[in-house]
Parts: structure tokens; C-alpha cells; sequence
């Protein structure tokens, strides 16, 4: 793994900007793949058995999902909105789990680690780097039951809704009066009035920019330029 | 687990804790300790300190009692020149100095240990000058029984960087002493400044090696400083000259000597014309001429703490602003008051 300073200059950059979040993300990161025993997440020999549960929607969940290299389309990064400022890192090869939590008194002590910083959040990312890791975290050794159906690897299963006729993939289906439902039929959905539109240039393929850029080469170079 | 027992059916049971008498003005302690098996004429005397019911515990696998949270506490909080011992009293611990010298307290450290729920910690003042045997601290687990993961991370935080509290002995500095000013210098007026200062540093148990005279002039105040350090002072103190009239010339002096680190003004009152420089890893002290007025200046907070090994700079010396006003007492109780004790 990268040092501190390097994973969060880089971290920050992918995230746009560099706050206390940040730097907490980052030490979280470290401090659960130090546990699990992985030291380097990205590598391709430990890549595969990675996964975090990220507990919350803030910066600190774009650090820990930056400097574990774990994505959602990969299954190895997984959402579960707590609002709370943690994660859970699991070695799928020997069955570790811990879940790394974020001290709220970490908030009241940055005045002191860096009382030469007025501002708060210049001096939180101050603090929080000069913290130490027990000051910082609470960690609880966790077991987590993962169903084969939220594993990274292929397609487990497909079915099609009874009603809407949507394809659901692992066994993300409901199954009411023996009818096999998507969530949205069965359970609702966080939209609503969906309605079927057209919209301008709906043929467009990425083949057509192509063609554009061929025939806009090829009108430059008829006219000299 | 804590179970609770009417007094009239605790007789043969063992007290859970120390239970402590307060009498007003004449005791303050443990009645009974920890550990006694409860006898009939122990009732009466346990109805009149307001025992009707006492604790019977039962700890679980993960629980602990507070007189051995106490032990894992100070064990951990305890740093170099600070001993204790494993007998709590009333579940506190002190810790006590183990040498004459410098209290010094991670103030962070101290403030995220009793951020912890359940676990304190009270120190004395960091920078307290300390006798050996003299409490410095005490710590104690706040319930009769806790969950003992709570503790165990309080002493880690405790732990790190040495420990919390420690105490530093005081070098035995060879001190070099240059009083500047023409008026001195050529005998106009009678030198007051070499006394106290010398007094001071005996104080400290500092020997003073010579004390030189120098006119407001930087090269001869640049010459005595060299002169100083070829002599095997690992200290010099240069008194006047580091006000902002023209004649104050000690600072340029200072720095003609070579000095590669200087830090002018510190946030302390009286004492803002304070200067700590530094040749190589000698210290160079400039006193303005409130130390000839005031029994107590800045230097009495910052000399300690160079002879202790700590390097002073721009932010100790800005630190020193929290609690830096000294308030002119017609009679100094000086360390017995405020001054100094917020840095």
C-alpha cells in the first residue's frame, strides 16, 4: 500500500477536493486492511478477496472506496445507508471481518491535536492526521453473513416480474401469492409516475461520433488546414 | 454482574469496593476496604454512613472491576520518572513523581484518554515543577464494574508516545551570563540584573560559569557570546537590550553570533520582549528588562523547560498567550497562581 500522504493527495484529487472526511476515509482504509490482513487491496491477488461495507454517503465513504479500489459493479463495495461514520472490511479468504468506526469525540479533540489552527476545517485535517488510530476509531470484530447471491462473480440468477416483466438479477425478487415480483411492483419505488418517453436523436450510437470525427478530419484536410 | 442485597443478609459477604467515610473537617477515607467479610457489628456502623444495600458482584467474562481497570489505567498512563502502585484506594490510583524535575503532560493524549466514557484522569499542571514523591496524577474507573474493551482503549490511547504523564529531570546547565548596556558597562549605574539571574539558575541547579559586561554594541556583545560558548557553556543569558529603541542592539548581536534559530517575542506579560535563539544546540536566552522589576517573567515559565530538553520555538513561546498574564500580586504566590499554567 501506498504511504499516507501519497493515498490521500490522490484520494482528494478523485473526490474534488481534500477535507476532514478525506483524511478519515483514508485512515479507515488503512487501518481495516491492516486488520484483515491485506496490504495491498488493489493488487490483483488480493483484489478479489476484498469487500467493504460502507455504512455511510460522505466523503469519508469516497476515501475508504478510493484507497481499497472496491466498486459497486465489481460487488466488492456494498451501501448499506446507516448514516453512521463506518465501514466493515471482509476477507472473504479467511472470514475476518472488522467494522471501523469513526469517534464523534475525535470532532471535540481537534482543537486540541491542533490548537494552532483556528479555522475548523484546516484544523480538523490537521487533527485527524495527527490523531492516533485509537483515537480516531473504535473497531468492533464483526461476522457478517453474506448470501451467495451478493458474492462477487457471475450472474446467480435471473427471473422476469409477473407483472412489469423486468428481468431482476440475483434474487434481489419478491415473491407474493406465489407471483414472482420486482421491488418496484411489489414493494414501491423511491420514484414515482414513470412513464415511457421519446427524446431527440435517440439513434445516436458511439459508431455516429466516429463517423463525425472521420468526416471532420477528412473536411480539414480537403481545405488545407 | 452487580446484584443488590438488603444489609440485614450481606453478614459474610465481601464488600464489593471501599466504602468511605466522610466525616467534615476531620476524615476523609475508606471506613472499610475492599475484600471485607461483613460482620454483625459492622451493621450499625454501615446504617450510619447510609448503607442500607450492598453490591455482590458477579463479574462476566468481559467485565472488569474498577480497581483493575485503575491498575491497566495508570500502568499505561504512567510515563518516564512517574511510578505507582498497584493499591488503589477508594478505586483511584495515584501516580506520583519519581525524580525532582519537569511535570510534562500530553494535554491531547490526556483530553482523548477521559474523552473515553467511564475512565478519568487529573493531572497536575503541565510544566509544574515536581519534587520526587510528589502526586502528579490520578486516575480511577468511574463504576464499581465496566465493560473492560472501553478500558483496554483507554490505555492504549494512554500509552502512546510514553505514556500521558512524565517527569523530566532538569540538566545541570553551565550557564553564561552577559549583562549589555552602556550604562552598566561603564559603571553608571550598579548592575542588578547578574543576581537575580544567578539566583534563578542556582535555583535550578545550574552552575553559573562567568558573568560578562558588554556595551551596547553588537560586535562586543557577538564576541562575549562566542566567547561563552568556547568556555563549554551549554547556556547564556543576555539581559537588556531587547527592547526597540536604537541602542537595543542584543538581538543583532544574538545573531552576528551565529544563531541559526531565533524567536523574538513571546506571548507572556511581563515578558514580551523575550527572545530564545539558538547556536548549534545551545540556547540563548534573552531576558528584557522586566526581569529586573518582576519576581516572576516570562523566563521563570520557559527556563524550566529548556533545562527539561524541550526545544523552544515560535509556537511554544505563542503558546504561552492562554494564562500568560501575570497580575502584579502586591505579594507573589507565584507557582501557587495562574501564570503560565494554561500553556
Amino acid at each position: 500500500m501506498q504511504d499516507f500522504d501519497t493515498l490521500l493527495k490522490k484520494s482528494a484529487d478523485a473526490h474534488g477536493h481534500l477535507c476532514p472526511g478525506q483524511v478519515v476515509g483514508v485512515r479507515m482504509a488503512m487501518l481495516g486492511c491492516r486488520l484483515i490482513g491485506l496490504d495491498e487491496p488493489t493488487r490483483i491477488d488480493q483484489i478479489k478477496k476484498l469487500i467493504v461495507i460502507i455504512e455511510m454517503d460522505r466523503c469519508t465513504g469516497d476515501a475508504v472506496a478510493f484507497v481499497t479500489g472496491v466498486k459497486l459493479g465489481r460487488r466488492s463495495l456494498k451501501f448499506i445507508d446507516y448514516g453512521i461514520m463506518a465501514a466493515t472490511f471482509i476477507n472473504l479468504e479467511t472470514q475476518t471481518a472488522f467494522r471501523v468506526i469513526s469517534t464523534e469525540e475525535a470532532r471535540d479533540l481537534a482543537p486540541v491535536y491542533a490548537p494552532e489552527i483556528p479555522e475548523k476545517y484546516p484544523r480538523q485535517i490537521e487533527a485527524y492526521k495527527r490523531m492516533p488510530d485509537s483515537v480516531l476509531f473504535r473497531v468492533q470484530k464483526v461476522r457478517v453473513d453474506m448470501s451467495e447471491y451478493d458474492l462477487p462473480g457471475p450472474t446467480r440468477k435471473k427471473v422476469s416480474c409477473s407483472r412489469c416483466g423486468q428481468v431482476v438479477r440475483d434474487n434481489r425478487e419478491v415473491v407474493q401469492n406465489d407471483f414472482i415480483l420486482c421491488k418496484p411492483c411489489a414493494q414501491g419505488a423511491y420514484f414515482r409516475e414513470a412513464k415511457e418517453i421519446i427524446w431527440p436523436d435517440m439513434n445516436w450510437t458511439p459508431a455516429q461520433e466516429e463517423d463525425q470525427m472521420f468526416v471532420g478530419k477528412a473536411l480539414r484536410h480537403e481545405s488545407g488546414k | 454482574m452487580i446484584k443488590t442485597i438488603d444489609l440485614k443478609d450481606a453478614v459474610g459477604t465481601k464488600l464489593a469496593h471501599d466504602i468511605t467515610e466522610i466525616r467534615p473537617g476531620e476524615f476523609k477515607g475508606a471506613a472499610f476496604h475492599k475484600g471485607h467479610t461483613v460482620c454483625n457489628e459492622d451493621l450499625c456502623h454501615l446504617q450510619k454512613l447510609g448503607k442500607n444495600h450492598l453490591y455482590l458482584i458477579d463479574l462476566e467474562a468481559d467485565e472488569i472491576h474498577e480497581n483493575e481497570a485503575a491498575a491497566i489505567m495508570a500502568k499505561a498512563l504512567a510515563g518516564r520518572g512517574v511510578v505507582w502502585k498497584n493499591e488503589p484506594r477508594e478505586g483511584k490510583i495515584g501516580l506520583k513523581a519519581d525524580t525532582d524535575g519537569l511535570l510534562a503532560v500530553n494535554v491531547a493524549a490526556l483530553a482523548a484518554f477521559n474523552m473515553i466514557d467511564e475512565v478519568m484522569c487529573a493531572t497536575m499542571h503541565n510544566h509544574t515543577r515536581v519534587k520526587a514523591g510528589e502526586l502528579v496524577a490520578a486516575t480511577r474507573a468511574i463504576p464499581l464494574v465496566m465493560k473492560r474493551a472501553p478500558i483496554e482503549r483507554a490505555a492504549a490511547i494512554a500509552a502512546q508516545n510514553g505514556g500521558v504523564i512524565s517527569v523530566h529531570p532538569l540538566r545541570q546547565g553551565k550557564a553564561g551570563l552577559i549583562i549589555t548596556g552602556d550604562e552598566v558597562c561603564h559603571g553608571l549605574i550598579q548592575d542588578r540584573f547578574a543576581p537575580i539571574l544567578n539566583r534563578k539558575l542556582i535555583d535550578l541547579g545550574c552552575e553559573v560559569d562567568r558573568v560578562s559586561f558588554a556595551p551596547d554594541d553588537a560586535e562586543i556583545i557577538r564576541r562575549a557570546i562566542c566567547s561563552h560558548i568556547e568556555r563549554g557553556c551549554d547556556l547564556v543569558l543576555l539581559s537588556g537590550g531587547m527592547s526597540v529603541d536604537p541602542d537595543d542592539v542584543t538581538r543583532k548581536g544574538i545573531r552576528l553570533a551565529g544563531a541559526d534559530e531565533v524567536h523574538y517575542g513571546a506571548a507572556a506579560l511581563p515578558g514580551a520582549m523575550f527572545l530564545v535563539a539558538y547556536i548549534g544546540q545551545v540556547p540563548l536566552i534573552g531576558v528584557p528588562a522586566c526581569g529586573l522589576h518582576h519576581r516572576t517573567t516570562v523566563l521563570d515559565l520557559v527556563l524550566p523547560r529548556i533545562l527539561a530538553g524541550e526545544k523552544i520555538g515560535k509556537k511554544e513561546l505563542a503558546f504561552l498567550g492562554h494564562g500568560g498574564l501575570c497580575q502584579d500580586c502586591p505579594e507573589c504566590t507565584y507557582p501557587h497562581c495562574a501564570f503560565g499554567k494554561g500553556s
